[in-house]
């Protein structure tokens, strides 16, 4: 049922004209193909909707995730990006009390990796300048490690995102991006450890993010 | 001729002179009665693990040891609270900005001779000296109806938690019962930053040789102690003697030793002449995995483990045992002495105080601290020592089969957030059949049980050898001069030895950097085994200690 609501979406964001595309627009040069396959490098600072706890375990909330994928552009301006990243990260282990949490020192390895399937739409305003703007699906691979004998803890879910930026042609066939987009991730914390006791259960947040597209 | 009755009747001048000054007893303010002869003694003598089953509670030998604690020197009271007291004494703290006139003129409100004492410079109330025969507790009321006093009390008497028992070492079974082998992977330096307190009857520490001079006693059919020709059954005087200590070799070295302190004798050399603060210590921080390297009991192979066995140890000593109290020393384990003491660690860089000791008294001292009974004077140390930083263990009390009476120091640290009060659990961590209950109890550890387990049911430390020390449980014949040079290990049991769990593994928690002495609480409490009913109870408290889990926290979702 999830899954059909979030088709219904990317369909209504893949047909639907958002309101800059309605307006006059630079006419699509002749020589633009029909559909672009557009590698991609991805850097991304996400701060955390879990910031109590990601600040417990790694000192801070906003944290690094590196990455890269493929974004599909079409002639119409409809894109779709597939990106698989990932943060990886050693903190503590630790405990919370009185609104405060407290690191003890025991190394804490985690490792997220999302793999987002994207779509939406791209107005070009200008020449060589670009706005998009995006609704996405991801698959959330949650693990934890650390300095004992127990089984790592791995979790996967689903989470959603929406995402908005702008692509700056740096050349025919090099162009950079800079979006913010929010990530929505329930299910994998919260049910336990330092963000259980802090009362937080998303996983997601807010990122801006920094792609570098080869491709035109 | 004249020359040699001149120099008779000056020897015996000086003789009467020498014999005035070593016969006075405590309370007087001249010097103790123990002198310093030399800082070294032979080493110690190994006699390895003692069978002796004579210790539990409520034996006769038990209650001879309190009693000798109670008669000895000035006699104890028991107030109208059923709190033991020493007479010819009041704890009185001043508001803030009283002047010191007006605190002479509010001495006014005692009957008959009343003086205060010079304060120490960490003592922020005062000591009344008042008569013998005054009733103190009816003293501290008339000061506590004075607007400028904060709170009066009498001095109260503070004990050890524990009964020893010495009886053959299998194993400890301890250390195991809280997880602590996956807690020494997860910190090997086992505390090594880290100093505790051990507010004791001193520690086996340094080898001295002292001379001390012993008054005789008397012993009732009911294992009373009284002065002599007070009835019963007449302990004789040893008179002078010199006695040899040593150190305990598994607490060793000498370094180890921070700021001891001894305000029973009011010096620097809080030796243990009872053994109970070394058994303490050891369970603190027994020198542990020396089997091969040279260290500690290297006849008994390396001998016992202690849970924190790195930390630096300050012995402070403020609780008198039996043979203090034969010997006359100036001060007892009084609440002003123990509120001294606390202070004393607090400013001199303890981080953990382990207080296995205690004192029964009414139930709600939390809604009414200015009763009789009642211990402010403890309560502001505590919460002094808190606001320093240290983190405090204090012993639950043993009281539960002779009628589970408040343990009125334990209550307190209840209420301190980074003050706990520790239960004791038995070898299947059932509650100990001793262990006080109440709401004030926080937390358990292992405090070890005889009954069905036998001597291997109590805790097992290097102490000094109860034996050779308690000569006063032999009769009148064979009553002779203890031996401090001898050591042994010993099961003991009581809340004493629970207490010291907590203590070490505070330490450990605080080696991992949680300084906050509220969070360390919060974390022994946290990550504690709950036993008996779910969640918090009288009996367990928020549970069992687990070092493992207390050391190793959480993760960021599991």
């Amino acid at each position: 049922m999830r899954i059909r609501i979030i088709s219904v979406l990317l369909s209504a964001v893949a047909v639907a004209a958002p309101a800059s595309a309605q307006a006059p627009r630079p006419p699509v040069r002749r020589d633009d193909p029909a559909i672009s396959l557009r590698p991609f490098f991805l850097a991304t600072g996400q701060s955390f909707s879990a910031h109590k706890t990601f600040e417990t375990v790694f000192g801070k909330s906003v944290q690094p995730f590196w990455g890269g994928g493929l974004n599909v552009a079409f002639r119409n301006g409809f894109y779709v990006d597939v990106t698989a990243s990932r943060f990886k990260k050693t903190g503590q282990r630790a405990f919370f009390f009185d609104g405060q949490g407290y690191g003890l020192g025991i190394p804490l390895t985690v490792t997220v990796t999302p793999l987002e399937v994207t779509a939406g739409q791209r107005v070009q305003i200008a020449s060589s300048v670009f706005l998009y703007t995006g609704f996405g699906v991801g698959s959330y691979r949650y693990q934890e490690t650390s300095q004992s004998d127990d089984e790592p803890f791995e979790k996967r879910h689903v989470g959603y995102l929406v995402a908005a930026g702008a692509e700056f042609r740096v050349s025919r066939w090099v162009g950079v991006s800079g979006d913010a987009q929010y990530t929505y991730v329930s299910g994998i914390i919260g049910t336990g450890g330092v963000s259980k006791e802090a009362g937080e259960n998303k996983l997601g947040g807010i990122a801006g993010r920094f792609r570098v597209i080869v491709g035109r | 001729m004249l020359r040699l009755r001149f120099f008779t009747a000056f020897s015996v001048a000086v003789l009467a002179i020498v014999a005035l000054f070593t016969a006075q007893g405590r309370g007087q303010t001249t010097a103790p009665s123990r002198r310093l002869l030399s800082e070294f003694a032979p080493p110690a003598i190994q006699r390895g693990i003692s069978p002796d089953l004579s210790h539990a509670p409520g034996t006769p030998e038990t209650r001879r040891r309190q009693s000798i604690q109670a008669v000895s020197g000035v006699r104890d009271r028991i107030g109208a609270s059923g709190t033991r007291y020493r007479p010819g004494r009041v704890i009185v703290k001043f508001r803030d900005g009283v002047s010191a006139p007006t605190r002479v003129s509010a001495l006014s409100v005692v009957p008959g001779r009343a003086t205060i004492s010079p304060r120490a410079a960490t003592q922020d109330f005062d000591v009344v000296e008042i008569d013998q025969a005054a009733d103190p507790e009816a003293v501290a009321r008339a000061f506590r109806g004075r607007p400028d006093v904060e709170y009066a009390q009498a001095a109260y008497r503070v004990h050890a938690e524990f009964v020893p028992n010495d009886h053959f070492y299998s194993t400890q079974w301890n250390l195991p019962a809280i997880n602590m082998e996956a807690a020494w992977d997860i910190q090997p330096a086992a505390g090594s930053d880290i100093t505790v307190a051990v507010l004791d009857s001193g520690v086996a520490y340094k080898a001295a040789e002292l001379q001390f001079h012993a008054g005789a006693f008397t012993l009732d059919s009911e294992g009373n102690v009284g002065p002599p020709g007070s009835g019963g059954t007449a302990y004789p005087a040893l008179g002078d003697m010199s006695l040899k200590f040593v150190a305990a070799t598994e607490l060793a070295p000498l370094s180890r030793f921070v700021s001891p302190h001894d305000f029973i004798w009011n010096d620097d050399m809080p030796l243990d002449l009872s053994g109970h603060g070394t058994h303490v210590s050891g369970t603190i921080g027994q020198l542990t995995n020396n089997a091969a390297n040279g260290l500690g009991d290297v006849a008994n192979g390396g001998g016992t483990a202690g849970v924190a066995f790195n930390v630096k140890l300050m012995p402070v000593k403020v609780i008198s045992s039996e043979w203090d109290d034969i010997f006359g020393s100036p001060n007892e384990g009084t609440d002003d002495v123990v509120a001294l003491g606390i202070r004393w660690a607090a400013d001199h860089g303890a981080q953990i105080l382990n207080m296995s000791i205690g004192q029964e008294g009414p139930a709600n001292c939390a809604t009414n601290p200015n009763q009789d009974g009642c211990a402010p004077a403890i309560e502001a140390a505590i919460k002094y020592a808190v606001g320093k930083g240290c983190f405090v263990a204090v012993a639950g009390g043993n009281s539960f089969d002779t009628g589970n009476h408040t343990e009125v120091l334990a209550e307190i640290a209840s209420r301190v957030p980074g003050a706990v009060s520790v239960a004791a659990v038995n070898k299947n961590k059932e509650h100990a059949p001793y262990s006080t209950t109440g709401s004030y109890i926080e937390l358990a550890a292992p405090g070890g049980e005889f009954g069905i387990f036998g001597g291997p049911g109590g805790v097992l430390q290097q102490t000094l050898d109860f034996d050779l020390i308690e000569t006063f449980q032999d009769s009148p014949s064979q009553f002779g001069r203890p031996h401090f040079d001898m050591l042994r290990y010993f099961y003991v049991i009581g809340t004493s030895m629970a207490t010291p769990h907590v203590s070490g593994l505070a330490a450990m928690l605080m080696q991992q950097g949680i300084t906050n002495p509220a969070a360390i609480e919060a974390a022994l409490e946290r990550f504690a085994t709950d036993l008996g009913p779910a969640g918090r109870d009288q009996t367990f408290g928020f549970g069992l200690v687990d070092a493992r889990a207390t050391l190793r926290g959480l993760g960021l979702a599991k």
